[in-house]
């Protein structure tokens, strides 16, 4: 059992227009079968933390119908728990709706909670980490917070707002800056926090007295030169999902399987919710190759390095390619798509031809009908 | 307890299977895999559910250990709810020993504790063995029309298969006059499903009447029914439409899984208001690779594709790499058809690895069991 209560954040500027019109990130679906708090749930339960809070900032629906008692998340019915929190207080008033005042509105579930330690993580970053590990390396460096983070090589086109760290040796955290895009090279902070539980109710109340439209991260920035913040590493695959583009592009890499590979371990499994779909149909006129399909689909036509929701149907002479297609949608004969994004229950009927680039993405928004 | 109709299930799940070959070596027949994620099993356990049964019994015999732990998970299928539940029931010892099964009615005979705990107005009793969606309530329904002490489901089949079944011969109200085990020369063509609702307090007296009588097979069909017949109960026949199949053999087995592609209209799992639920394994979606080639074929999740597939259908983690070729085959859990492997007309079983280069199986002839792995050449 881990010594923490888990966390699961969101961050104000990650918003995609469209995808996140009629839901919070964390119930953005992702690789077909899962939504994308699938993966910082499983790291969370795979790492043997059984109290967990999920926080949603608006729209809560889809993310308490996907998550629900967090049962299928491998969480014990009774001596676990799972729940899903609102910052409901400040609802009607926008500027004051953060992270801040969530936790704030949810502090007693925070102070009661068992655990000495508390790891934060958002869902938009999609990472496989063993934060039992993490908290062992945190508790052995006496840091007041440990942040992870990853060196990537491509900041200046993905990561967009995400904060940079400016890292010492060995591993002292000594600047937060904000990603604008300007240098490749950046250490990218996860936005995952690991702390004793203490230190962050202190934390959360500072922010709240210092100002009431300071976040999570804004206090830790302010409060960084006073403390030992150390950040911990993470080699493996790490994505983030802040933008069309970006869920688009990491999409489409994840359905190269040697890609794939470094995400999904056998031994570190990602669980989501069943729908109890049956498998999926080929047809003989299908042509699929280079992707992701998801169950309960009829392919008829031909589908190229896409990837495939739950219960989509693609007919006779239909051409999907670097297509993100979310569940129950209906793409008709002789459509051809590239580059799009088409999000759940849309029809697209026949001769519609839609053409994007992977810097400009068509997005087909929900219940559409072209 | 069973709130919805009154009526508890006993599924017969004890029988090996032995034409299964080594299929059913170390699992009973309903736990064997069809339809590229299912288990036998998983069709009647669905049919309950879906049907508002609330309290299933499933009675295990043979190599149980699986099939134990499987039904045992009755949040699969949703009868976890406060009044309802899956129990599993395999024999047990008891003050006057220990006694196996020793037939079809002996088994629920060996249960009349399980069921007056429940006190049920009829009890439905199902095989494990077949695939097939039908909704139990109509059946009731059909029962309580009748007022009948017992109902059959029956299959109209055609006139040159009847001697394989057990046939009902009927009156013009279909109430039952007559069965006939496997006739020569059959009056009817209504086939007996093995899916039996009984009036439990009749059904209860029957089976202790039964165990005292020495020269009975303790058999629903060759005892029990009869039974029912010679006293003048009142058994009607309830016709069933639509897809059922025993998949008994290898060969059964594979053209089953195949209807799935050729007969899709008729054996129809994604219809979203009858769903067949199983177990969901923590996988991936299905991952395709720039090399796949895939033509009529039913595939699950789980599964990477790299290579040809050709009127297939593969079951939750199975593995075609590039070069490979897969013709018409049933490739169970975690099959892998390494590079330049060529399969045609088999069924592996799980796990089985067929080597690089190999060639397995033949365009013609019965199909080929394949349960252990093959090596490369």
């Amino acid at each position: 059992m881990c010594n923490a209560l888990g966390i699961v954040s969101y961050d104000d500027f990650v918003n995609i227009p469209g995808l996140n019109d009629t839901r919070p990130m964390p119930s953005v679906s992702f690789l077909g079968r899962y939504r994308l708090i699938d993966f910082v749930l499983s790291n969370m339960t795979n790492s043997e933390i059984s109290n967990i809070q999920v926080y949603v900032k608006n729209k809560p629906r889809s993310v308490i119908e996907h998550v629900g008692t967090g049962r299928h998340y491998n969480i014990n019915s009774k001596s676990g728990k799972l729940r899903i929190l609102t910052g409901e207080a400040n609802v009607q008033n926008e500027i004051y709706h953060h992270d801040i005042s969530a936790y704030i509105a949810n502090m007693q579930f925070i102070e009661d909670a068992h655990q000495d330690y508390v790891i934060i993580a958002p869902s938009y970053m999609v990472y496989r980490v063993n934060f039992e590990e993490v908290l062992k390396a945190h508790i052995e460096s006496k840091a007041d917070i440990t942040m992870l983070y990853k060196t990537v090589d491509n900041a200046d086109t993905a990561y967009a707002r995400v904060a940079t760290l400016s890292i010492e040796k060995p591993r002292k955290v000594v600047a937060i800056e904000t990603n604008q895009g300007k240098f490749k090279n950046r250490h990218i902070s996860l936005s995952t926090y690991v702390m004793s539980k203490e230190n962050f109710v202190t934390m959360v109340h500072l922010a709240n007295e210092t100002s009431s439209l300071f976040t999570f991260r804004d206090v830790i920035k302010d409060q960084l030169p006073m403390m030992n913040v150390v950040g911990f590493p993470v080699h493996g695959y790490v994505a983030c999902i802040n933008t069309l583009e970006e869920y688009h592009r990491v999409s489409l890499e994840l359905t190269d399987y040697a890609v794939s590979k470094t995400l999904f371990d056998p031994d570190w499994p990602i669980y989501t919710h069943t729908n109890d779909s049956c498998p999926t149909r080929y047809t003989a006129t299908a042509d699929i190759s280079a992707s992701v399909v998801s169950n309960n689909c009829l392919i008829e036509g031909t589908v190229k390095h896409s990837v495939i929701g739950r219960d989509v149907e693609i007919h006779k002479g239909a051409v999907v390619e670097d297509c993100v297609i979310m569940a129950n949608t209906k793409i008709y004969d002789n459509v051809h798509l590239k580059n799009v994004v088409v999000d759940k229950f849309a029809k697209i009927n026949h001769k519609v031809d839609l053409t994007g680039s992977p810097d400009k993405i068509i997005y087909v928004k929900r219940k559409d009908n072209i | 307890m069973m709130r919805q109709n009154n009526m508890v299930a006993m599924i017969l799940a004890g029988g090996r299977g032995t034409r299964l070959l080594d299929l059913t070596n170390k699992v009973a027949k309903p736990a064997v895999f069809f339809g590229g994620k299912y288990r036998i099993i998983d069709f009647p356990l669905s049919n309950c559910a879906n049907s508002g049964i609330d309290v299933v019994g499933v009675l295990t015999q043979y190599e149980s250990v699986l099939l134990n732990s499987y039904v045992a998970k009755a949040s699969l299928w949703g009868l976890d709810a406060k009044d309802s539940g899956v129990y599993v029931l395999p024999p047990r010892e008891k003050i006057e020993g220990f006694g196996l099964y020793r037939g079809t009615a002996d088994a629920i005979t060996q249960n009349i504790d399980f069921l007056d705990q429940y006190d049920p107005e009829t009890v439905l009793i199902l095989s494990g063995d077949h695939i097939y969606k039908m909704d139990y309530s109509k059946m009731l329904d059909c029962h309580n029309k009748n007022n009948a002490d017992a109902t059959i489901a029956v299959l109209e089949v055609p006139m040159k298969d009847t001697h394989r079944f057990g046939i009902m011969n009927t009156d013009e109200n279909d109430r039952i006059v007559e069965f006939e085990e496997k006739p020569k020369n059959a009056k009817s063509n209504l086939a007996s499903m093995g899916i039996y609702i009984f009036n439990w307090k009749q059904l209860r007296k029957a089976l202790i009447d039964d165990v005292k009588n020495p020269t009975s097979n303790h058999d629903f069909g060759k005892d029990i029914i009869p039974t029912f017949l010679n006293t003048d109960k009142r058994l009607f026949a309830y016709r069933f439409k639509g897809y059922w199949k025993d998949v008994g053999t290898i060969d059964s087995l594979w053209e089953a899984n195949m209807d799935l592609l050729y007969r899709s209209e008729e054996l129809n799992l994604a219809d979203p208001s009858w769903k067949i639920y199983t177990e969901d394994r923590t996988v991936p979606a299905q991952n395709f690779g720039s090399k796949a080639k895939v033509s009529n074929a039913y595939i699950n999740q789980g599964c990477v594709v790299n290579g040809k597939v050709t009127n297939s259908v593969l079951f939750t983690g199975v593995i075609v790499e590039a070069g490979a070729e897969v013709l018409d085959c049933v490739l169970m859990p975690n099959t892998k058809v390494k590079s330049g492997a060529k399969v045609q007309r088999i069924i592996t079983d799980e796990n089985v690895v067929i080597g690089e280069n190999a060639k397995v199986g033949s365009p013609k002839g019965e199909i080929e069991l394949i349960a252990h792995d093959v090596k490369g050449v």
